[in-house]
């Protein structure tokens, strides 16, 4: 027998009790985990940006389109290795009313090299390629509503109104996967080309924003100065910024989310000390005597203000692991595959960030201690002869 | 008998008062008292006497209002609180009335308890436990849990705890309250044999005269004074052994 067997011991007084106990904080853990996915997957498509990618857009707002002919211009610019040109096209399949995914008019030519982390195959590119009605689609969003290369597509848009006497029909003739986390694997991407055809004379040639990939990566924030150089005496003013900064300016719409998401888990931790810390507080009350016989026999205040917090951590140590050992693996195996393939739009890598995992254990044996503080002290602090004084 | 040699403890003009509700109140009386070394002494009196206030004192557990304690030669009434507690685990061992075992730990475990304050190894912790246990008669029992015993055997394990440090003296707050009359006149016969063969020096708080019976002298506590010394019930061991 030690004196941290002895804490230890304690946990196994009452079974029901530390094993709600540690019941409450694993969800906590799990909530607390789960929420910091959430944010991390939100920002993910930030923090694994390209370095080397630099994202033109018109300076007011990202809605508003700049002229085609720019692209011209980037390309002539020394130190771009190649650029492509996208639109948003806000595009709905009427059969899924309610399935959100990002549909996007781009340059077949161009836009793969500057995504080369997309992966397609060859076959599916050229058919692609050589299709104006042509679309390559992500491999979630295809599992998702089961769709198959040779299928027809129409796509309603909230932007674009359809040609006249028609809609926007096309045909899927890829679909890509990749690996990184940056990349949406719920996109849809067609022929600009369609779509500016499909458009009335005073709209066409306009594009959404420029992307472009810098030769150098060291070079990325100095080209965008650059490039807005280049376009601050034309009718269209730019704003260029590196691909990580433009993700992070479109999130920027949703920070009071963000905000709300970081407060709520700070608020978990809160909970997380209150249930351990009733539970603590419970027992060292149930205890008086035993630690007034301790201190009978020798025992200092600090041998208890030990008792009390080794416990508390060894409780909130099995009540991390249980959150961990059960969260992590659920987020990783069950809910994390399924928010990417459903809601991969917003959450393309939705995984818990393992470095958050060590924070969510280390937290819930710190929260332990925090919570027993107060008891410890208290604990350490009775007379002997009053703790005695409930039997004797 | 020189009285002033021969006592390891010495009260001398011991006062205490406590403050309950506002009010001051006196429960010893500027008492003085000597216990001779060997000795096993029965404090009795009325409820609210002070005699458990007094044993606290000798314990090391509560410091006086006013006066001094001196327990073999040494004033444990001008020691600090750490000074205390290191004294106590020392030399004092403690049977009390609801045998305050710790009910995650055997009965060898709970005996081991004092020792874990000492710098003895593990494994002499262990075996200093069992010869306790032994002494006590409980030596088929020292992995039971306190709920798996008897009444009696509880205070046994109790009083295994007190001796296994080897103390100089045993205070007992009503040892034999909680048991049946069979089971108390064991632990009495224990303490006893305790007082008679290691020379313990034990000084036991109780209602029951039965109990006092078995001690060599019983004192009587009223109103925070003592009554005066009663005869010998017998020769006390230190005494015998001379």
């Amino acid at each position: 027998m030690t004196f941290t067997s002895l804490a230890a011991r304690n946990i196994l007084r009452n079974k029901l009790r530390t094993a709600l106990t540690i019941c409450g904080v694993a969800v906590a853990v799990i909530t607390f985990l789960l929420l910091r996915t959430v944010l991390s997957a939100w920002t993910s498509a930030a923090d694994f940006a390209a370095k080397d990618r630099v994202v033109t857009r018109h300076k007011i707002t990202f809605v508003m389109q700049l002229p085609k002919r720019y692209i011209d211009q980037v390309r002539q610019m020394p130190g771009i290795k190649t650029a492509t040109w996208a639109n948003w096209f806000g595009g709905k399949d009427p059969k899924h009313e309610n399935e959100f995914f990002a549909s996007i008019a781009v340059d077949p030519g161009t836009y793969f090299e500057v995504y080369d982390e997309m992966e397609i195959p060859q076959d599916e590119l050229d058919a692609f390629k050589a299709d104006k009605r042509g679309v390559i689609v992500g491999d979630a969003i295809a599992k998702k509503l089961g769709w198959q290369i040779g299928q027809e597509l129409t796509l309603e848009s909230g932007i674009y109104a359809a040609p006249e006497g028609g809609e926007w029909k096309f045909t899927i003739r890829g679909i890509y996967t990749t690996k990184a986390r940056s990349v949406d694997r719920s996109s849809v991407l067609f022929h600009w080309e369609y779509l500016n055809d499909g458009l009335p004379e005073a709209r066409r040639d306009e594009i959404g924003w420029i992307v472009s990939r810098v030769g150098d990566a060291k070079q990325t924030a100095d080209m965008g100065v650059k490039l807005d150089k280049v376009f601050d005496d034309q009718d269209v003013q730019t704003l260029s910024q590196d691909e990580a900064s433009f993700n992070k300016s479109f999130l920027a719409g949703f920070s009071m989310v963000l905000k709300a998401l970081n407060l709520v888990s700070l608020v978990i931790l809160v909970i997380m000390a209150l249930v351990m810390g009733n539970t603590i507080a419970m027992g060292v009350r149930e205890r008086t005597s035993e630690y007034g016989t301790m201190r009978a026999i020798g025992f200092m205040p600090k041998h208890i203000v030990f008792f009390v917090l080794g416990e508390a951590m060894v409780l909130g140590l099995l009540g991390g692991l249980a959150g961990v050992g059960l969260g992590y693996p659920f987020v990783e195996k069950v809910l994390g595959r399924w928010i990417e393939e459903n809601l991969g739009a917003f959450f393309p890598f939705f995984r818990v960030p393992p470095e958050w995992a060590v924070v969510a254990l280390l937290l819930s044996m710190v929260e332990g201690l925090v919570a027993a503080g107060i008891p410890a002290w208290q604990a350490s602090r009775i007379k002997v002869t009053d703790a005695l004084r409930r039997v004797v | 008998m020189s009285e002033q040699a021969e006592s390891i403890i010495r009260l001398r003009s011991v006062t205490k008062e406590f403050e309950r509700g506002g009010e001051r109140l006196r429960v010893l009386e500027n008492l003085d008292l000597d216990v001779g070394r060997g000795a096993f002494e029965a404090l009795m009196g009325p409820s609210g006497s002070g005699k458990s206030t007094l044993l606290n004192l000798m314990a090391g557990l509560d410091r006086p209002s006013g006066g001094s304690i001196e327990i073999d030669r040494k004033r444990i009434d001008q020691m600090s609180e750490g000074e205390l507690a290191a004294w106590r685990a020392n030399n004092v061992g403690f049977v009390f009335q609801s045998y305050n075992l710790l009910p995650v730990l055997t009965a060898v475990e709970n005996v081991e308890l004092p020792l874990l304050l000492t710098p003895v190894a593990s494994s002499e912790r262990r075996k200093r436990a069992e010869t306790a246990l032994r002494v006590v008669g409980l030596q088929d029992r020292m992995q039971h849990y306190p709920r798996q015993l008897s009444g009696g055997q509880e205070q046994r394990v109790s009083i295994a705890r007190a001796i296994v440090t080897d103390p100089i003296l045993i205070v007992a707050d009503e040892p034999t309250g909680d048991l049946d009359r069979k089971s108390a006149d064991e632990i009495l016969t224990l303490l006893e044999t305790l007082n008679r063969t290691m020379g313990k020096t034990i000084v036991m708080v109780t209602h029951d005269p039965a109990a006092a019976e078995r001690a060599s002298m019983t004192r009587h506590l009223d109103k925070g004074r003592l009554k005066g010394e009663e005869a010998p019930n017998r020769e006390p061991a230190w005494e015998a052994k001379t």
